[in-house]
């Protein structure tokens, strides 16, 4: 017997119990609520802000060039740059493309996508489970000739896969395994190594790091795999969150979550330590390691440890009142925070980019409506990637920190989130195909 | 809320939380507290309304504040209740015992998945919603969509598999329904 989805569930739910309405007790509750939220103060917000940006595109489309001025959107401290002040990148001067991939209709199934490029400079290709193959297969591709080298099957399934470290001799990707009956929210982080030289698939697990959500980790400077364990999560204000028009939570100025940062060996399993360490974003840098007190809210101050000698300074990132941090990323002696700070009249958004040094010096902030932002790529140089979603200035837009140009790459966005790791001097990024259906990813490399 | 606002929610109420009741029941199993949910999730649009009618989006808010209200429920829940004898009112009207096997048997199923999965093949297959709109309904990225999806749809495979159900099958996108 063949069991078709779609017609399953709606058979499943066709035909259900009576049970009437109560309007009445809906309306009841619905008043004491809006009479608690008015007393209320108005702001933090529990809902994760990466939300906000998609659901106010769902439910809004996109709006005409919005003058932030007018909206009364407050200018940041410093040099600012709006979208309007990028010029426009020229292909073989500021940039070559190394390969362009298009999945024509991404809405109806999961499809091909870069993910990365390899420090010796192939394309880490992934085709991704679909309704024929429900299975990832993993190739290093040749970007000058397409040419694949399909990876053998990989030990276990790769679900959530996040690429950690693309090396010459070695590709780690961070994973998750769930135990029991599935009922459960977090799980246990593995790392799937693939040795180049020899082909073969190793797994590492460590038994004494505390179960994640996600599998989030990355490489330090020192060869140990970094990890945050969920500590602190901010909450809504009392009787839930301000509304905008169109529907969404205004949750500008949440109040963030935090986590504890732990670290593992990659050769032993037993090596593993709480480094005592509450943060909410986490970088490193050649010399630093650099974090936020929280994330996906009010960032709190920004620490930065110097990995010789152990010396710690902190600062206040002097973010805007409302700035929610939304991502993070640091290289050489600049830190980059992407932030969405709040609605402002007929829907305009203060959505930024703020690049700091190291020391807490405002180097500049990339401000306008419906955009965000974060470190493309680090090394030299690093790359600071922004998307816009505003009619007439839709398109990706790459500020170079190293000569603080600012240049316009691309006239469309997809919808989707695509791309992965980037070495240094390269950046990519996805523009709308098939009529917003698909989307083509863009890999280049940078030109000095 | 105006008394011509009010009556225009309820009136909005009425009219779409028997849809929302068939979602809420999909993912938590159980009428009772899919009914619950609905309530929950419209007592939420009633916060919102004033502001949210203008704009249009009372639909989509209404079916992310459900969603919403079941993932929040299912957070507090101590230990995942699966549901160990079948539902009379599943089988109401039918006499076609393979169905009502299929129907149970999915019922089972999705159960048996964590419910961020849940709410995705719910979202995906029942509301027929796109990645993007998946996405935002559920707080998360695309790629954690498709990620959560490709998993519970393997689950869901494998659990029919090696059920004396039968295969399971996807067909091709369709329309919403909303």
């Amino acid at each position: 017997m063949v069991n078709e989805l779609r017609s399953l569930l709606n058979e499943t739910s066709d035909n259900p119990p009576y049970a009437a309405f109560d309007a009445a007790a809906v309306l009841r509750s619905g008043r004491s609520r809006v009479r608690r939220r008015r007393a209320a103060v108005i702001g933090a917000t529990g809902l994760a802000a990466t939300v906000v940006v998609g659901s106010t595109l769902a439910l809004d489309g996109f709006r005409s060039p919005p003058d932030l001025a007018s909206a009364g959107v407050p200018t940041p401290a410093g040099t600012v740059l709006r979208l309007a002040d990028a010029t426009p990148a020229v292909e073989g001067d500021d940039y070559r493309v190394l390969t362009t991939y298009t999945n024509e209709d991404l809405d109806s199934d999961n499809g091909q996508y870069l993910d990365g490029l390899t420090d010796d400079g192939l394309v880490l290709f992934r085709d991704a489970p679909d309704a024929q193959d429900r299975t990832n297969r993993l190739a290093l591709m040749d970007p000058a000739t397409g040419e694949k080298d399909w990876l053998p099957a990989p030990p276990e399934s790769l679900e959530q896969i996040r690429p950690v470290d693309l090396g010459t001799d070695r590709l780690l990707w961070s994973t998750m395994h769930y135990e029991g009956d599935g009922g459960e929210l977090r799980g246990d982080l593995r790392l799937l190594t693939f040795d180049r030289q020899s082909r073969e698939w190793s797994t590492m697990s460590w038994p004494g790091l505390p179960r994640l959500e996600f599998p989030s980790a990355q490489l330090g400077p020192d060869g140990r795999l970094y990890v945050g364990v969920p500590a602190t999560q901010g909450k809504p204000p009392p009787g839930g969150w301000p509304i905008q028009p169109g529907g969404d939570a205004e949750d500008a100025d949440a109040q963030g979550d935090s986590h504890d940062l732990w670290s593992v060996s990659l050769t032993d399993p037993d090596d593993v330590r709480d480094e005592g360490v509450r943060f909410g974003d986490l970088a490193f840098t050649d010399e630093s390691m650099v974090w936020t007190d929280r994330t996906n809210g009010d960032s709190g101050l920004v620490h930065v440890r110097d990995l010789a000698t152990g010396e710690e300074t902190e600062f206040d990132p002097q973010s805007g009142e409302k700035c929610n941090l939304l991502a993070f990323g640091a290289t050489d002696d600049r830190i980059v925070l992407g932030q969405y700070c709040g609605t402002y009249e007929d829907g305009v958004r203060d959505d930024r980019v703020q690049v700091l040094s190291t020391t807490g010096e405002q180097v500049v902030t990339i401000q306008d409506s419906d955009i965000d932002g974060s470190l493309g790529s680090g090394g030299e140089p690093g790359l600071v990637r922004v998307r816009a979603f505003q009619r007439g200035s839709e398109g990706y837009y790459v500020y170079d920190l190293s000569d603080d140009s600012f240049v316009r790459v691309s006239e469309s966005v997809s919808k989707w989130e695509l791309g992965g790791a980037a070495p240094a001097g390269h950046v990519m990024w996805d523009t709308s195909a098939n009529r917003g259906n698909g989307a083509t990813q863009v890999l280049a490399e940078w030109q000095d | 809320m105006k008394p011509a606002d009010e009556m225009a929610f309820v009136e909005f109420a009425q009219s779409t939380q028997p849809r929302l009741r068939r979602a809420a029941y999909l993912l938590c199993g159980d009428w009772d507290r899919a009914a619950d949910h609905v309530q929950e999730g419209l007592i939420r649009v009633y916060v919102a309304w004033p502001k949210m009618r203008r704009s249009g989006g009372e639909h989509a808010y209404a079916r992310k504040a459900v969603v919403s209200a079941f993932l929040d429920s299912a957070r507090k829940r101590s230990s995942t209740e699966y549901a160990t004898e079948a539902d009379a009112s599943v089988a109401t009207g039918e006499d076609v015992a393979e169905a009502v096997t299929a129907r149970r048997a999915l019922v089972v199923a999705l159960e048996k998945l964590p419910p961020r999965q849940r709410a995705c093949v719910v979202l995906r297959y029942f509301e027929d919603l796109d990645v993007a709109a998946t996405a935002a309904a559920l707080g998360c990225s695309q790629g954690t969509v498709k990620s959560q999806t490709s998993r519970a749809l393997d689950s869901l495979r494998s659990m029919f598999d090696e059920s004396p159900t039968g295969e399971l099958v996807i067909l091709n996108e369709g329309t919403s329904s909303w």
